[in-house]
């Protein structure tokens, strides 16, 4: 992710390469649950029988990921850190239709 | 299928009970596990922040590698995790915004509640044990299925932290 | 590195909606969707029977009965002096796509039921209720009624309907919320079908008789021991209220200088 001097650099090693970490702060973690609509179960339930990618779920995944990291970065930014380290993501399914995504690291503050 | 001329005598209860069956008493079911429901939530999430309040000082990180200024004594792994189950107000919502689409906010504040119990779990055990701080801390969720019902739906969620816990040697800055 | 302990700030990963208030909008939502959908696929329905005529339906029916069926013998007296009313009154029809077949269904409760093909079910029960040929001959004439608007197809339609949503729905109670406002709304339409098979029924007995004695006598009688719902619950029958009934049926001799006073004829049995 490109950043600037405004924006919170991610990273999923331990440290911003070329950077030296001055402080660090704790865990921070943002997570979303979404839910696919009727629709997209239908044409879900007809891909598994021809295969392929389901486009639908892709989407709704990437934007689950997208929000979930975006909430992360934000407690990061209330602690005062500009840089989360070590990220890493878990998804899981929590009942019928509905996934949760989330997003962990440890918020720090980099030269 | 037929087309009838009107079987009255049993058309009048049958309608009126039918009416409170099919909304009065789901309604009143949800309203009750809504209430019920918030009032525990309200209870955790104070618990859990006068507990975080405790333990603030004590460091939890998620690195790989320890910070180069830790000489450690000794180490070892440790887990703290929590299994919540899904209440019926937040199912049947679920279940609806399923049908559309969408975030399902109410399950929002019972996974940031597993989340945050899970990992003070893990540290308040770390701390018992006379560890001074975590690193590489780790996350997982899994979801319980009902033990009837074929296994279908979900009986809870169990959220898990695991890190590794150290004694420092020395005290450090 | 130096640690800093610090925490970040509440209520980030929750969304600020009230969770009384996102249950509201779901539900509502529901609802309107299912009824939406339901008005949409009764209209398509609509729009299918126009193209099945009721030639094809005799074809396909002619010879069909429903297989949970008690029928009686076919030399029952009664059977044959139904079969025989039925006739009559269907010759005031005069473009009836098809024969009208009677059957007596081995029930206690008063009905009478119009199925594909031409079929007309009795019940036993009706048979004994009824005290003037007249009366029955206005239930014959409703079922009739129903044949003329082809309401047997439509309540097939409906049945086709719900069992989509019920698939859809899946057993969980607050959305079958949807299913029943769908329900209701099909119920409403469902008692304007039966108000216009009374008003055919009553021209066709008008068409034998020459009047309309005793016509709506059954619905007065209902309308007497039995009462009518009271409240909401009426909006949920699939039938309009007896009383209803009555007054419509006398409101339309009115209407059409039919006269309510003439010789009543006798059952023969």
């Amino acid at each position: 992710m490109d950043h600037s001097t405004n924006s919170i650099v991610i990273s999923n090693t331990d440290s911003i390469p070329g950077r030296n970490i001055v402080e660090f702060y704790g865990v921070v973690t943002g997570n979303t649950v979404r839910a696919k609509h009727v629709g997209r179960d239908i044409m879900a339930g007809l891909k598994n029988i021809v295969g392929g990618e389901l486009k639908g779920y892709t989407e709704l995944l990437q934007d689950s990921r997208a929000e979930a990291t975006e909430r992360m970065v934000q407690q990061a930014e209330s602690m005062g850190a500009n840089a989360v380290v070590n990220v890493r993501f878990a998804t899981s399914s929590i009942s019928q239709g509905a996934a949760e995504l989330f997003a962990y690291g440890t918020a720090v503050r980099v030269s | 299928m037929a087309q009838r001329f009107g079987c009255r005598e049993m058309e009048n209860t049958i309608d009126q009970l039918s009416l409170f069956f099919n909304y009065g008493l789901p309604l009143v079911l949800l309203l009750v596990a809504y209430f019920v429901g918030s009032r525990i939530e309200k209870k955790h999430f104070s618990n859990i922040q006068k507990r975080e309040d405790e333990l603030h000082g004590f460091p939890v990180v998620s690195f790989d590698t320890m910070p180069e200024d830790w000489q450690v004594a000794s180490s070892h792994m440790v887990t703290g995790s929590i299994v919540i189950s899904l209440d019926y107000f937040k199912r049947v919502i679920a279940f609806v915004r399923g049908l559309f689409g969408g975030r399902i906010k109410t399950y929002e504040p019972l996974l940031e509640r597993a989340r945050r119990e899970a990992l003070l779990r893990m540290s308040e055990s770390a701390r018992e044990q006379g560890y001074d701080a975590i690193f590489n801390v780790r996350l997982e969720t899994s979801r319980l299925a009902n033990a009837g019902r074929d296994g279908k739906g979900t009986a809870g969620v169990e959220m898990l932290a695991f890190g590794t816990a150290v004694k420092f040697a020395s005290r450090f800055g | 590195m130096k640690f800093i302990p610090k925490k970040p700030r509440e209520g980030i990963n929750v969304s600020d909606v009230h969770p009384l208030a996102e249950a509201g909008t779901l539900i509502v939502g529901l609802i309107g969707v299912f009824v939406i959908v339901a008005l949409l696929l009764i209209f398509i329905v609509e729009v299918a029977l126009y193209f099945v005529p009721a030639e094809t339906e005799a074809e396909l029916f002619s010879d069909w009965l429903p297989e949970d069926l008690a029928t009686v013998s076919p030399s029952d007296e009664r059977l044959y002096q139904t079969q025989l009313l039925t006739d009559r009154l269907a010759s005031h029809w005069a473009d009836a796509p098809y024969a009208f077949r009677v059957e007596i269904d081995d029930s206690d409760v008063a009905n009478a039921m119009a199925l594909p093909g031409g079929l007309i079910i009795v019940t036993q029960g009706l048979l004994d209720e009824v005290e003037s040929e007249n009366e029955l001959a206005f239930v014959i004439g409703h079922e009739l009624g129903h044949f003329r608007n082809r309401d047997h197809l439509r309540a097939l339609g409906r049945g086709i309907v719900m069992s989509l949503f019920y698939a859809v729905v899946m057993g969980n109670d607050v959305a079958g919320i949807g299913i029943n406002s769908a329900d209701i709304t099909l119920r409403g339409f469902s008692r304007k079908q039966e108000s216009k098979a009374d008003e055919f029924g009553l021209a066709v007995v008008n068409a034998e008789y020459g009047h309309v004695s005793q016509a709506s006598r059954l619905f007065e009688r209902w309308d007497s021991t039995d009462g009518n719902t009271p409240g909401i619950a009426k909006y949920l029958a699939t039938h309009p209220q007896p009383g209803d009934r009555a007054n419509k049926l006398r409101l339309i001799a009115e209407r059409d200088g039919w006269r309510t006073d003439g010789q009543v004829t006798s059952l023969t049995w």
